[in-house]
């Protein structure tokens, strides 16, 4: 059973399938291996390592690597992706706040478009974490109402053609808007007595994708459990599944493992 | 000699000196977060200033009680920044200070290491022993407080902290 866990640094928004409004701690830095498992004739495996990195109290950085076995026998390393996050507002009282994020990410991915294993039917999704290389915007506001955190975002991908000569297929989409929709609670402890308490939070998130151009969209659910160990390690474990959607997709179910752990004051 | 004599028995009034006040810690609550992942964070943020020897945290009340070192200067704006670097604000700064013998009154300003403490809304008293003092300045208080504050408080330097490149604290009793 992998134990693969990813954590966050802000305990009921440390949303699994998505990013949160909030930002690390400035001079921290985050560690993140999540394994994505893809059940189907072959069981296939994307493992996804990750720094992440508090520049200022505004300003956020990650940088990934892509590896999986998804269009081949063996695992591969696919590629590899920045992100940054800015976050412009932020508005905070006893227990509660309310903050916005500006964010964008850039892939570089060398893998074919096509679904896995040489089917060679284009993908309708445009996915940045492994799949597509491109270029993504996008917002996300979060609000903290003591131990439930709610948060929406929305962005805007850019698929460009792979590395590696793998280029888009003639009619294959390459534009498209995603967005996510997530609620988290603190379940425990229901009053703290000291850091070493486990925290445990429950997840249900929403996440769409609809392309521009044609009609196809998604959208699919991510219910996920995470544990907080220590207040610094986290682990998250999570299905996404699809609810509804007409999208050629690298896989419609999801199984996924993350564990993180967060560095203080480290620069 | 005598206006030398004149400015210098001025200046030494002015500066009420530090040897009568010292602060010996603080509680410092810090709002916008509710989990003790955030709250470490903040605790570690707070514990790498060189004037902090020792934090507290009370995880449901989100208030940590800092006590600071005997021999270094107290700085509040680090405490507020450091706070601010983790994610976080300040929404109360309630210091423990040691007076000796301090004649304070509405409106008195005392010098501390350089900054100055402008004291408001408090009745003529001597001050002796521990005195809790609330820090009534912006970042030391929610955002729509210090926006209220600011039509109430007609004291010097409220607004932007500094009177003529001093930085000016102003507290209450």
């Amino acid at each position: 059973m992998f134990l693969v866990m990813c954590t966050r640094t802000m305990a009921q928004e440390l949303y699994v399938s998505s990013e949160p409004a909030s930002n690390m701690p400035r001079n921290s830095i985050g560690l993140r291996l999540t394994a994505e498992v893809m059940p189907g004739k072959d069981l296939g495996l994307r493992t996804i390592p990750e720094a992440m990195i508090g520049i200022t109290k505004n300003l956020m950085g990650h940088s990934t690597l892509y590896i999986s076995d998804l269009h081949q026998k063996t695992q591969k390393i696919e590629g590899f992706g920045f992100y940054a996050k800015y976050r412009f507002i932020s508005i905070d009282s006893l227990h509660r706040h309310f903050r916005m994020a500006a964010y964008g990410r850039y892939s570089s991915i060398k893998n074919p478009t096509y679904t896995r294993n040489f089917s060679g039917r284009a993908l309708d999704e445009i996915n940045l974490e492994g799949d597509n290389s491109g270029l993504q915007g996008g917002i996300v506001a979060t609000q903290l109402l003591h131990k439930l955190a709610l948060s929406a975002s929305l962005n805007y991908n850019h698929a460009f053609n792979n590395s590696g000569g793998y280029d888009l297929l003639p009619g294959q989409a390459n534009r498209g808007f995603a967005y996510t929709f997530s609620a988290g609670y603190l379940t425990f402890p229901k009053v703290y007595t000291s850091y070493k308490q486990p925290n445990i939070n429950v997840y249900l998130e929403f996440i769409g994708k609809t392309n521009v151009g044609s009609a196809k969209n998604y959208l699919e659910a991510a219910p996920a459990l995470q544990v907080i160990l220590n207040s610094r390690t986290r682990i998250d474990v999570s299905k996404r599944f699809q609810l509804y959607g007409n999208m050629q997709r690298m896989t419609k179910n999801m199984f996924l493992f993350r564990i993180e752990h967060t560095l203080f004051n480290v620069f | 000699m005598k206006k030398y004599t004149v400015y210098a028995v001025a200046l030494a009034l002015m500066l009420a000196t530090s040897a009568n006040a010292q602060i010996i810690k603080a509680d410092v609550q810090v709002s916008g977060l509710t989990c003790s992942m955030c709250q470490l964070a903040t605790e570690k943020a707070l514990k790498s200033l060189d004037f902090v020897s020792d934090i507290k945290p009370d995880l449901n009340k989100n208030v940590y009680e800092v006590t600071f070192k005997k021999d270094k200067k107290v700085n509040l704006d680090q405490i507020k920044n450091k706070v601010k670097g983790a994610g976080f604000s300040v929404s109360k700064l309630i210091a423990t200070v040691n007076f000796n013998d301090v004649k304070v009154s509405n409106n008195f300003q005392y010098k501390y290491l350089g900054d100055t403490f402008y004291f408001v809304n408090v009745p003529s008293k001597n001050l002796n022993g521990s005195i809790r003092i609330t820090v009534l300045d912006k970042g030391f208080i929610p955002d729509n407080t210090f926006k209220k504050n600011v039509a109430e408080i007609k004291a010097p330097g409220y607004k932007t902290g500094q009177v003529a490149g001093t930085r000016v604290y102003h507290v209450t009793i």
